[in-house]
C-alpha cells in the first residue's frame, strides 16, 4: 500500500537546515498495523504528515497505492487524502464550534455526501464508538476519552484505507488510553491499514510491526505478530 | 455544507463576542455612514428629474467676457427668439426675487404674511414644468391677476376652506394687486423651482400694473431678473442655437455689453456635469464630492478593521483550519467559508446599519438641511452603485481574510504553532496607519474650519452688532398718511427708555446692499475708473451711531440731508475702499471733493472707516452711502436685558401704526452670522464625519489591542516573572501601536494642509494655518489612541504572571 523510497526532508530557518527525513525508505502493506517509535525530533511526526499528504517530501518516492504522489500538489493531495487517509491527533482536534455529530460530518461534507446518507452514515459510526447520546454535546463539553472516540470516529467515517495516529493515547488517562487502542484495534481486523506514532511501549504492543527511527533514519524494524 | 458554515459562523460571532461586536459595531457605522450619505448623493442627482421633457429643456444664461454666468436675463429675448427661430418649440420664464411683499386674504382681521419665496411666472408655467396641480387647471394660469397656491400654502391661509375662487392681496414693488386663487399644486422635493405662492407674469404685462417700475416691462431687453427657458426640438443642436441666441443679442442690443448667451441643459441646471462645467448651479458639486469621499473613506476604514480583526484572530482559526484540511477541505472551500462568513457578518451589519440610519436620519438631516428619508436613496440609480460598492467592498475584505486564512499549513496550525507572517503584519500595520491617517486627517480640518468658523463669527467688524434689533419696514397701506406715522413710530421709539438708538436705512449690514453701479470718477481719476463697480447702501442720519460705525474724515449726514429728494440730493459718504478705489490717498484729500456719477456731481462729506457690510468670504467693498429716510429697516440698539420684553413693546407700536403689516425683526449679529450657514454646515459636517471616523477607528484599535495581548501573554508572564512592572509592560505594548498612529499623523498633516489652504482660499479674511493646530490635533489623536490601548495593556500589565504562563 505505502512504498517510501530515499524519502527526503529539511527544515530550513535563515541559519541552520535541519534534517528531518534521511534517505528513508520502508513499505507498508495493505492491512498493517504499524507503530512508528522514536525520541522526540527523530522525524516520526514528519514522516507521518508526508504519508497523511499534509506535507510534501523534499526528495525520493513515496508510492501510495501503486501510485507516486510525491510531486502532487495541495489540491491533488487533498483530494487522495479525503477519500483514502483518516487522522486520529494527540490533541484530538475537534472544532469547538460543532457539536459532536457535526464533528463528525464535516469529512462527509467534503467528500461530497448527501445528507441524508450523512445522518445514517455519522449515526452508524457514533453507535459504533458509544458516543451516540453524545452527539449534540460541543467538544468542550466530553472527558478526553470521549473527545478521542469522537476524533475516532471521525476518522473512520468516510471509510478510508489507512487511518495516521499520531500520539492518539497521549493526553488520556491508561483506562481511556486502552479503550482508544482497542478500537483502533477493531478497525484493523476489519482491514484498515493504521500507522500509528506513539512513544508509549504499551501502545506499540498492539501493532504487528514497530518501526525505529532515529535522526530521520529508520534502525530497527521489531515485527510483533 | 452552506448551512454548516451558516452555523459555524453564528457560532464564531457568539464565541467572540468582543471580536463581533467590535466588527459589526464597526462596520455597522461605515454602512450607516455611507446609506446616510449615499441619500443625499442620489438627492441631489435626483433634482429635476421628474420633468418629462427635461432632455430637450434648456435654460438661458448670460455668460460675461470673465466666464462668470447668471440665470437672470432681459425678459425680452424669450419671444424675439421663437419668432426668429423655429427649433425653439416653447418658452417659459419665472423671476425670483422681484414679487417679494406681503401678502394678505382678503377678509376681516386677516393675518398678513411676508412672502418670500414667491415669484412671477409665465402662463404655461404648469404646462412646460411637470408640476402637479392638484386643484384648478394648468391653463387658468395664462389669465392675469390669478396666483396658484403650493399645498402648504393654501392651509396657511384659508386652513380647510376652498382655495379655488378666494382672492389675496399682494403688497410689492409694483403697488397693490388683487389676486385670484385659480389653482393649488405640489412641488416634489427634488424640485429646484419651489415656489410658496406663483402670481401670473400676464399681470405685469399691463403697464398699470407696474407702478412705474419700467425696468420690468416684459418685452425689454435692458434689465436682467428674469428665468428664461426654452423647449427645442430634439433633432436641434442646441449649441449652434446658442451662438445663434448671442447674434440675435448683438443685433438688437444698442449698448454693447460684451454679454453672450449659454444654453444650460436642464439636467445640468442643479449639479454639472462636471467640474469642468462652471455654468451657475443651484447645487453644489464640491458637496457631494467631499461627502462621497468622506463616505468612502469611513466605509474603508469599517472594513480595515474587518480585515485586521480576522487576520488578527487567525490564531483562534488556526487550528479549525487545519483540521479541515486534514478532513478533506480543499482551499476553495475554505475560502469559500471564510467569505461566507465575511459576507454574513456585512449583512448583520447591513441591517444594524438601517437601523441607525433610522435613528440619525433627523440629525443628519439637520447637518446637511434637507429633508431626506430613506426613499430619497431609491430615487435615482445611485442606490445600485452604492450597493454594488458595499458588495465589492465585503467581497474583498472578506477575500483577503479568506485567502490568508485558508493558506495556513496545517501541519503546522495543528501543532499549535504561531501563525505570525510578516506580510499580514505589515498589512495590518498599513491599515492601522491609514486608518488613522484618515481619522486625523478629518479631525484637523474640522479644527480649521472651526477656527476659520470662529474667527469669522467673532472678528471685529468695524460694526457693532450686539443688542441691535432689526425691524423689517412696512409695506401694506403706503397711503398719503404712511411718512406721518412713520414719523410718529420713530418718535414713539425714540421715547423708550430701553432704546439707546435708532436708524432708518435700507440696507443693513448682513443683508448685502441697495444696489451696485458703475459710472463714478473724480478729477483725478484715471482712465477705466467709470467702469469700476460700487456697492450703494441707503441710509439716514443716525445709521453710523446707531451701528457705532467710525470715520476717517469728515461729518455723517444731517437729517435735513436725508429728506432731499434722491435726483436732488448732492452729498454722499463713502468707505475708505471706496475713496482708494477712485485714486485718493487719503480720505482728508477725498473730502469736500465732487465726484462725477455719470452726469450728476456728488460731494463727499465725510469718509466712513471701513467695516464688514457682508460676510467675512469677500473683502470689504467700496461702498456710497447715499442719504435718505428709507424705511426698509428700522434699527434699534437695546440698552436693557429684558429683550422679550421689549421686542413685545415694539410689536405693539408697530401694530398700531402699520396695521395689515406683519411685524418681522431679527438680531443684527443673528443676521449676520446667516452668511457663514454653508461654513456652519461643513463644520457640522466634518465635526460628525471626524468623531464617526475615529470611534470606528478606535474600535479596531481595540480589537488589535486585545489580540495583542492574548498573543503576547506568554511573553508578558516571563517578563513579570523576570522582574517587569506594570509601567515597563503597558509602556511595551502601547508603544508599537501609537508608533502607526504617529506615522498617520505623518502622513495626515500635509494632505490637510494642502487641502485647508485651498478652502481658505474662498476668504478674503482667514485664519493662519498655526503649527500648534497641527500639533494639537496630533496629540488629541494619540491620546484617544492610548486611552483605546491602555486599558488592554495595564490589564494584561497587572495579571498575575502564574495565570498567563499556564495559559500557553
Amino acid at each position: 500500500m505505502i512504498k517510501i523510497t530515499n524519502l527526503e526532508k529539511y527544515y530550513r530557518t535563515e541559519e541552520v537546515e535541519t534534517v528531518a527525513l534521511n534517505k528513508l525508505s520502508f513499505e507498508i502493506k495493505e492491512g498493517e498495523f504499524v507503530a512508528i517509535m522514536g525520541p522526540s525530533g527523530c522525524g516520526k511526526s514528519t514522516l507521518l504528515n508526508i504519508v497523511g499528504l499534509l506535507d510534501d517530501a523534499d526528495g525520493g518516492s513515496f508510492m501510495f497505492n501503486g501510485i507516486e504522489v510525491a510531486g502532487f500538489n495541495e489540491r491533488k493531495r487533498a483530494d487522495l487524502r479525503k477519500h483514502n487517509i483518516g487522522f486520529v491527533f494527540q490533541s484530538f482536534n475537534l472544532i469547538d464550534e460543532l457539536t459532536v455529530f457535526e464533528n463528525v460530518e464535516l469529512p462527509l461534507i467534503y467528500t461530497g455526501v448527501k445528507a441524508a446518507d450523512r445522518k445514517t452514515r455519522v449515526e452508524e459510526v457514533l453507535d459504533k464508538m458509544q458516543i451516540m447520546h453524545r452527539r449534540n454535546h460541543y467538544p468542550q463539553q466530553l472527558s478526553g476519552g470521549q473527545q478521542q472516540r469522537v476524533a475516532v470516529a471521525r476518522a473512520v467515517v468516510n471509510k478510508p484505507k489507512l487511518i495516521l495516529a499520531d500520539e492518539p493515547t497521549g493526553n488520556l488517562d491508561s483506562s481511556n488510553g486502552n479503550e482508544v487502542m482497542q478500537l483502533l484495534t477493531d478497525l484493523n481486523e476489519q482491514g484498515t491499514t493504521i500507522i500509528m506514532v506513539t512513544h508509549s511501549e504499551h501502545d506499540a504492543k498492539y501493532s504487528h510491526r514497530i518501526i525505529r527511527m532515529l535522526d530521520g533514519q529508520t534502525v530497527t524494524e521489531n515485527i510483533l505478530v | 455544507m452552506l448551512k454548516t458554515y451558516f452555523k459555524i459562523t453564528l457560532r464564531n460571532l457568539w464565541r467572540n463576542k468582543l471580536y463581533s461586536f467590535i466588527n459589526i459595531a464597526g462596520l455597522a457605522m461605515g454602512i450607516a455612514a455611507f446609506i446616510l450619505i449615499l441619500q443625499y448623493v442620489s438627492f441631489e442627482k435626483s433634482v429635476n428629474g421628474f420633468h418629462e421633457n427635461i432632455a430637450t429643456t434648456y435654460r438661458l444664461l448670460n455668460e460675461d467676457p470673465k466666464g462668470q454666468t447668471w440665470p437672470q436675463v432681459e425678459p425680452g429675448w424669450a419671444q424675439k427668439a421663437k419668432d426668429r427661430f423655429p427649433e425653439i418649440q416653447a418658452y417659459c420664464r419665472f423671476e425670483e426675487g422681484v414679487g417679494q411683499g406681503i401678502v394678505r386674504r382678503n377678509a376681516e382681521n386677516a393675518e398678513p404674511f411676508r412672502e418670500t419665496n414667491v415669484g412671477y411666472a409665465e402662463g404655461n408655467f404648469f404646462e412646460f414644468f411637470s408640476f402637479n396641480v392638484l386643484e384648478g387647471s394648468a391653463a387658468a394660469f395664462k389669465k392675469p391677476n390669478v396666483v396658484f397656491l403650493s399645498t402648504a400654502t393654501a392651509k396657511k391661509y384659508f386652513g380647510k376652506a376652498e382655495p379655488v375662487g378666494q382672492s389675496l392681496t399682494l403688497y410689492n414693488q409694483f403697488g397693490k394687486a388683487n389676486y385670484t386663487v385659480s389653482g393649488v399644486y405640489d412641488i416634489p422635493v427634488n424640485s429646484d423651482i419651489r415656489y410658496d405662492m406663483v402670481f401670473s407674469l400676464e399681470t405685469l404685462s399691463n403697464p398699470a400694473n407696474l407702478n412705474d417700475n419700467d425696468w420690468a416691462q416684459l418685452d425689454n431687453l435692458s434689465s436682467q431678473y428674469i428665468h428664461t427657458y426654452f423647449r427645442i426640438n430634439e433633432t436641434a443642436d442646441y449649441k449652434k442655437l446658442e451662438q445663434k441666441l448671442t447674434t440675435l443679442r448683438n443685433e438688437l442690443k444698442k449698448d454693447k455689453d460684451g454679454l453672450v448667451f449659454r444654453l444650460q441643459p436642464f439636467a445640468n441646471v442643479h449639479l454639472p456635469a462636471s467640474f469642468s462645467d462652471t455654468y451657475q448651479t443651484s447645487g453644489n458639486l464640491k458637496y457631494v464630492y467631499i461627502l462621497s469621499i468622506i463616505a468612502i473613506l469611513i466605509l474603508a476604514i469599517a472594513w480595515f478593521n474587518y480585515i485586521n480583526l480576522s487576520t488578527a484572530n487567525a490564531l483562534k482559526r488556526a487550528n479549525e483550519v487545519g483540521v479541515r484540511k486534514v478532513v478533506g477541505a480543499s482551499r476553495g472551500s475554505l475560502v469559500l467559508q471564510f467569505l461566507g462568513e465575511s459576507m454574513l457578518v456585512n449583512l448583520i451589519s447591513f441591517g444594524l446599519a438601517l437601523l441607525i440610519v433610522r435613528l440619525l436620519q433627523p440629525l443628519f438631516n439637520t447637518i446637511i438641511e434637507k429633508e431626506l428619508t430613506f426613499t430619497s436613496l431609491l430615487s435615482t440609480p445611485a442606490w445600485v452603485a452604492g450597493l454594488v460598492l458595499l458588495i465589492i467592498g465585503s467581497l474583498l475584505s472578506g477575500a483577503y481574510t479568506a485567502y490568508s486564512l485558508s493558506g495556513f499549513n496545517p501541519v503546522e496550525t495543528l501543532k499549535g504553532k504561531l501563525v505570525k507572517t510578516t506580510k499580514a503584519v505589515v498589512l495590518r500595520k498599513s491599515l492601522v496607519v491609514f486608518q488613522f491617517s484618515i481619522s486625523i486627517g478629518l479631525l484637523l480640518a474640522t479644527a480649521f474650519i472651526y477656527r476659520q468658523l470662529n474667527y469669522m463669527q467673532n472678528k471685529n467688524l468695524g460694526v457693532n452688532t450686539d443688542q441691535l434689533l432689526v425691524i423689517r419696514g412696512p409695506q401694506v397701506d403706503k397711503d398719503s398718511t404712511y411718512k406721518m406715522r412713520r414719523t410718529a413710530f420713530i418718535n414713539a421709539i425714540a421715547q423708550q427708555s430701553f432704546v439707546k438708538d435708532y436708524s432708518l436705512s435700507g440696507s443693513v449690514p448682513g443683508n448685502g446692499y441697495n444696489f451696485a453701479t458703475s459710472g463714478f470718477s473724480q478729477p483725478g481719476s484715471r482712465k477705466g475708473d467709470e467702469l469700476k463697480s460700487f456697492s450703494f447702501a441707503l441710509i439716514d442720519d443716525r445709521y453710523l451711531n446707531t451701528y457705532q460705525i467710525g470715520l476717517a474724515a469728515g461729518r455723517t449726514f444731517t437729517q435735513a440731508e436725508t429728506m432731499v429728494d434722491w435726483n436732488d440730493n448732492d452729498k454722499v459718504l463713502m468707505n475708505e475702499k471706496a475713496i482708494e478705489e477712485l485714486g485718493f490717498k487719503s480720505p482728508e484729500e477725498a473730502l469736500n471733493t465732487k465726484v462725477q456719477w455719470d452726469e450728476r456731481k456728488l460731494q463727499v462729506i465725510g469718509v466712513v472707516k471701513n467695516y464688514h457690510h457682508i460676510g467675512l468670504q469677500k473683502a470689504i467693498d467700496p461702498i456710497i452711502f447715499y442719504p435718505q429716510s428709507n424705511s426698509a429697516y428700522f434699527t434699534v440698539r437695546l440698552q436693557t436685558d429684558r429683550i422679550q420684553d421689549n421686542v413685545a413693546q415694539l410689536e405693539t407700536m408697530f401694530k398700531s401704526y402699520f396695521r395689515n403689516n406683519p411685524f418681522e425683526y431679527f438680531f443684527a449679529n443673528d443676521n449676520f452670522n446667516k452668511q457663514y450657514i454653508s461654513e456652519q454646515q461643513y463644520s457640522k459636517l466634518f465635526t460628525t464625519a471626524s468623531v464617526w471616523a475615529i470611534i470606528i477607528a478606535c474600535l479596531g484599535l481595540f480589537g488589535l489591542a486585545t489580540y495583542t495581548v492574548e498573543a503576547r501573554t506568554k511573553e508578558i508572564g516571563v517578563r513579570k516573572v523576570l522582574g517587569a512592572n506594570v509601567l515597563t509592560i503597558a509602556r511595551l505594548l502601547s508603544k508599537d501601536f501609537l508608533q502607526l498612529v504617529f506615522i498617520a499623523f505623518v502622513i495626515a498633516v500635509p494632505v490637510v494642509w494642502y487641502a485647508m489652504y485651498r478652502w481658505l482660499e474662498n476668504f478674503a479674511y482667514k485664519v493662519q494655518l498655526s503649527w500648534w493646530v497641527f500639533a494639537a490635533a496630533g496629540i488629541v489623536a494619540i491620546g484617544i489612541a492610548l486611552l483605546t490601548i491602555s486599558f488592554q495593556a495595564i490589564k494584561a500589565a497587572i495579571a498575575n504572571p502564574v495565570k498567563s504562563l499556564r495559559t500557553q
